[in-house]
């Protein structure tokens, strides 16, 4: 395949043709309850083309390697269709060609790790939630792996190919009392081998306590509060309120969104520092090359509080007058590359959770995430549980623990960074213009922030 | 050789589901065209029972004879199946219309000019918003064959378009969308798609305070996915059997207001997600889910149906009831349409009767948290509020919570008349509630 696609790309009589060829391993295993929902491995493989010509971008997906030619002549022709309809060409920030060829380190490669062990690791811990308490009504236990084996090759002579795994583990507890029924969960995932979702065994037994626990605690109480967000809430706040909006496609057409993100404004508290890295070995975020072909880099979006870059594709580097910084990447064979975090956390400061509690009369400790989602500057995220701060001390469990607001506001508003640390990939993954999900790692230490909305009755 | 006769030679039965997406796309950025892309994408996933015991696996562009040795794989690692696959002339029914020729063969052209048509109507009026508006057609051939002799082919069409504004101004920022799927194409109503977006982004002209405590609230159409999506999990035979449905063992019970009646129908021509058969091969029928109040039945696919002792309802959708993942996972419970019989009265009648209240037209963290119990916590994306029965401006910073359950039983104050289709999957009236608590920044 590799001789294939470059002389495809190099065929091309469009301005600039790239073309990706993916091959697929991978396996899943799901239990819920007493039933084994999934079982399964297989294989997959599909391609995508994408020219330009005259600033629009022609695409073309599919899955018979034999149409490749054909796929990049249509690719070309729905590119110039659409470039009689463009007034802002896009172009290209330049990049050196490369040649690499690079496959993800692992430990125990769970291609040959046969499924019935998978399904017994699965098996096991979903043992573990259902015996856990009389409590737990039902379970969801979930494995998978994949191993994405993606070529790629470009008209400007860049050939990359990359050997991407990918192992995940998601374990939930749900527990029923008088027809109220409550969740919880562990999400976990790596850049790694089978070694990696072995052993969670504490982590399970604690999901299902918490979704006991969580039947006895009461609804928290709407209002403002000041909180305490811990490291993994703290990393999918950071992810979804502001990493999203330094997306720069999302800036590419939009002009005053682009002057609101201002390279050099300042954004928040002095000691707050944002990352979003490339180079967190077996996290999920960890990959040398794009989907463009473009290295890795580490890139800091806020630096003592000012927001210092953005994540590029090469299109938007362009616009913006910036570098590509290897944030272009694509779920599959069925899309085109588009911005995308990879690895992306709060540095630690130096705050213990103990100065962060200090002089919180009535506040709010808020734990772990069912999901986020953000619409511009507006934030919301669903933490897993809580507990309520009074005079200093962790209260009681609280559920429901809804928090939102405005992003730029909340920077703001952050008081104390923690001086301890967490990364964490869940099982899931981002989601952001129909391609979902994508492997993401999120990370941060505790951040106590004033002036939160959360939502409750 | 024939595939299933491949899988027949070592298991005792097969089931081949095959797709084969052909369509086009167009993107537009900023009032811009940005790509334009086809597709043409083949799928196959095959399940088979061997010494009494499922496997399931999926492909695209692999062989043959790596399919049926990962099935089989997987079967031997399975476990028992509870349910057999269909055999031949098992539950034919007439077949449902869900292919329109104008709408499989959408000329990218049309699409294009679309597309320039909504960025140009909406600049007339909104000079200064950014438009994004994404456009697609196709066709999706779907075939499900067994070993027992049950074969059935479709071909469907789909047409979408979506359009979302925004406005950035420093201090405030927000958008509205809209979006619509067909199957034919005279059903794509652009007017009144742009319509809606134009009534919602003049109602947002001005900010104004939400009202806080527990007003009425008015769902639009569009917002009603926050009440509802939790009855869509709810309804699944598969969460009723495994305990974690409220609704469990509560059949012919009166768990909602009497006038609600909820339809799942997976034969109505050319809707959303109509279809002639499920992707077991089991013809879709017309299912109600709650008549006058009463929980009437629960939603199966084989699977769910075999474990609860109960029929399949030709609700076997890859993906589950929140879609997704398409060819290369199993089938499993999912609702077709969602139909909500509508009530009585314009959009403007119910904001007239609720006075002071809140307007809900999109929320922020739709089914995150524990949506199962019928919990819910959202940021209001796009919400108005309503003084002396009128709309006086947009809230910011509001968030809606409350149990879906708990509204639906004792929080509907009225129905609309005036059903639309949203979400992808429900065909519903604006819903008038009370019982949902409001909070702002």
């Amino acid at each position: 395949m590799e001789d294939r696609l470059r002389e495809a790309v190099a065929q091309s009589r469009a301005d600039y043709t790239e073309a990706r060829w993916e091959a697929v391993t991978r396996s899943r295993v799901a239990f819920q309850r007493d039933q084994l929902m999934a079982l399964e491995s297989g294989e997959e493989a599909g391609g995508i083309v994408r020219s330009l010509v005259r600033g629009a971008w022609g695409i073309a997906v599919f899955t018979d390697p034999e149409e490749l030619p054909r796929k990049v002549e249509e690719a070309t022709e729905l590119a110039r269709t659409a470039a009689g309809h463009v007034a802002d060409p896009i172009t290209l920030a330049p990049v050196e060609p490369v040649e690499a060829r690079w496959h993800g380190e692992v430990r125990r490669d769970f291609r040959g790790v046969p499924l019935e062990e998978k399904r017994r690791l699965a098996e096991g811990y979903n043992k573990l939630l259902l015996e856990h308490s009389p409590l737990i009504a039902s379970t969801s236990v979930r494995y998978t792996d994949s191993w994405r084996t993606v070529i790629y090759a470009n008209s400007e002579g860049t050939y990359v190919e990359q050997g991407i795994p990918d192992v995940t583990l998601m374990v939930a507890a749900m527990a029923r009392k008088n027809g109220d029924i409550q969740q919880g969960f562990e999400s976990l995932g790596y850049a790694a081998g089978f070694e990696a979702v072995l052993g969670k065994e504490e982590q399970a037994l604690a999901a299902a306590q918490r979704a006991v626990d969580l039947l006895s605690a009461k609804p928290v109480q709407g209002g403002t509060y000041t909180v305490i967000l811990n490291p993994d809430l703290a990393g999918v706040f950071i992810h979804e309120a502001f990493g999203h909006i330094c997306e720069a496609d999302f800036l590419l057409r939009n002009e005053p969104m682009r002057r609101v993100m201002q390279v050099g404004t300042r954004f928040g508290v002095e000691f707050l520092h944002v990352v979003d890295d490339g180079y967190r070995a077996r996290e999920r975020g960890n990959a040398p090359y794009d989907d463009e072909g473009v290295p890795r880099r580490k890139t800091y979006l806020i630096r003592d509080g000012i927001l210092s870059g953005l994540m590029h594709s090469r299109a938007t580097a362009h616009k913006m007058k910036a570098e590509p910084t290897g944030n272009a990447r694509a779920v599959s064979w069925e899309h085109e590359p588009i911005v995308r975090m990879r690895n992306t956390y709060i540095e630690p400061g130096e705050a213990s959770f103990e100065e962060m509690l200090h002089g919180i009369e009535r506040g709010l400790y808020a734990c772990s995430a069912f999901g986020g989602q953000t619409m511009f500057e507006q934030f919301t995220f669903s933490a897993a549980w809580g507990h309520e701060i009074v005079n200093g001390k962790v209260g009681p469990m609280v559920r429901d623990v809804v928090l939102t607001g405005n992003v730029f506001h909340t920077l703001q508003n952050i008081e104390m960074i923690g001086r301890d640390f967490k990364l964490e990939g869940s099982s899931g993954g981002c989601g952001k213009g129909g391609q979902w999900p994508l492997p993401t790692t999120t990370g941060a230490p505790h951040v106590r922030v004033r002036n939160v909305t959360v939502g409750g009755r | 050789m024939d595939i299933l006769r491949k899988a027949r030679q070592k298991a005792e039965a097969a089931e081949l589901y095959e797709e084969r997406r052909e369509g086009v796309a167009v993107v537009f950025h900023g009032g811009e065209i940005e790509s334009v892309r086809s597709v043409a994408v083949r799928g196959r996933a095959l399940r088979v029972i061997a010494a009494g015991r499922l496997g399931f696996s999926s492909t695209a562009g692999g062989s043959d004879e790596a399919l049926v040795e990962s099935a089989l794989l997987a079967a031997s690692h399975g476990d028992r199946a509870s349910f057999r696959f269909l055999g031949e002339g098992e539950g034919q029914r007439p077949s449902v219309p869900v292919f329109d020729p104008a709408a499989g063969a959408i000329a990218v052209e049309d699409l294009i000019a679309w597309g320039e048509d909504a960025v140009r109507r909406i600049g007339e009026e909104f000079p200064d918003l950014v438009v994004n508006v994404s456009l697609e057609g196709g066709t999706v051939d779907v075939s499900v064959r067994t070993t027992e002799g049950m074969e059935r082919t479709e071909r469907r069409s789909y047409l979408s378009l979506g359009i979302e504004v925004e406005q950035v101004k420093t201090g405030d920022i927000w958008s509205v969308h809209a979006a619509r799927r067909v199957r034919r194409a005279s059903d794509l109503d652009r007017e009144a798609l742009l319509a809606h977006l134009v009534q919602e982004l003049r109602w947002g002209r001005k900010l104004a305070p939400p009202p806080t405590g527990a007003p009425p609230v008015l769902f639009l159409p569009t917002g009603t996915p926050v009440l509802l999506l939790p009855l869509m999990v709810g309804f699944s035979g598969l969460s009723v059997f495994l305990g974690t449905s409220p609704l469990q063992g509560r059949l012919g019970e009166t768990a909602f207001d009497e006038r609600l009646s909820l339809v799942d129908d997976g034969t109505l021509p050319f809707a959303p997600r109509s279809r002639s058969f499920d992707d077991e091969g089991v013809p879709t029928g017309k299912l109600p889910l709650i008549e006058n109040g009463v929980i009437s039945n629960f939603y199966y696919d084989l699977r769910a149906a075999a474990l609860a002792g109960t029929g399949a309802t030709g609700n076997g959708i890859k993906g589950g009831p929140l879609g997704g993942g398409g060819f290369r996972v199993p089938p499993g419970p999912a609702p077709r349409n969602v139909l909500l019989a509508p009530g009585e009265g314009t959009v403007d009648d119910l904001i007239r009767e609720m006075g002071d209240g809140l307007i809900v037209a999109d929320v922020l963290g739709l089914g995150q948290g524990n949506i199962q119990s019928g919990a819910f916590s959202n940021n209001v994306g796009v919400g108005f509020a309503v003084k002396g029965g009128r709309v006086v401006g947009r809230v910011k910073n509001t968030m809606i919570a409350g149990n879906a359950y708990d509204v639906l039983k004792d929080g509907v104050q009225a129905i609309g008349g005036e059903p639309e289709w949203t979400f992808g999957t429900l065909h519903v009236p604006p819903l008038l509630t009370t019982g949902v608590s409001v909070v702002a920044q």
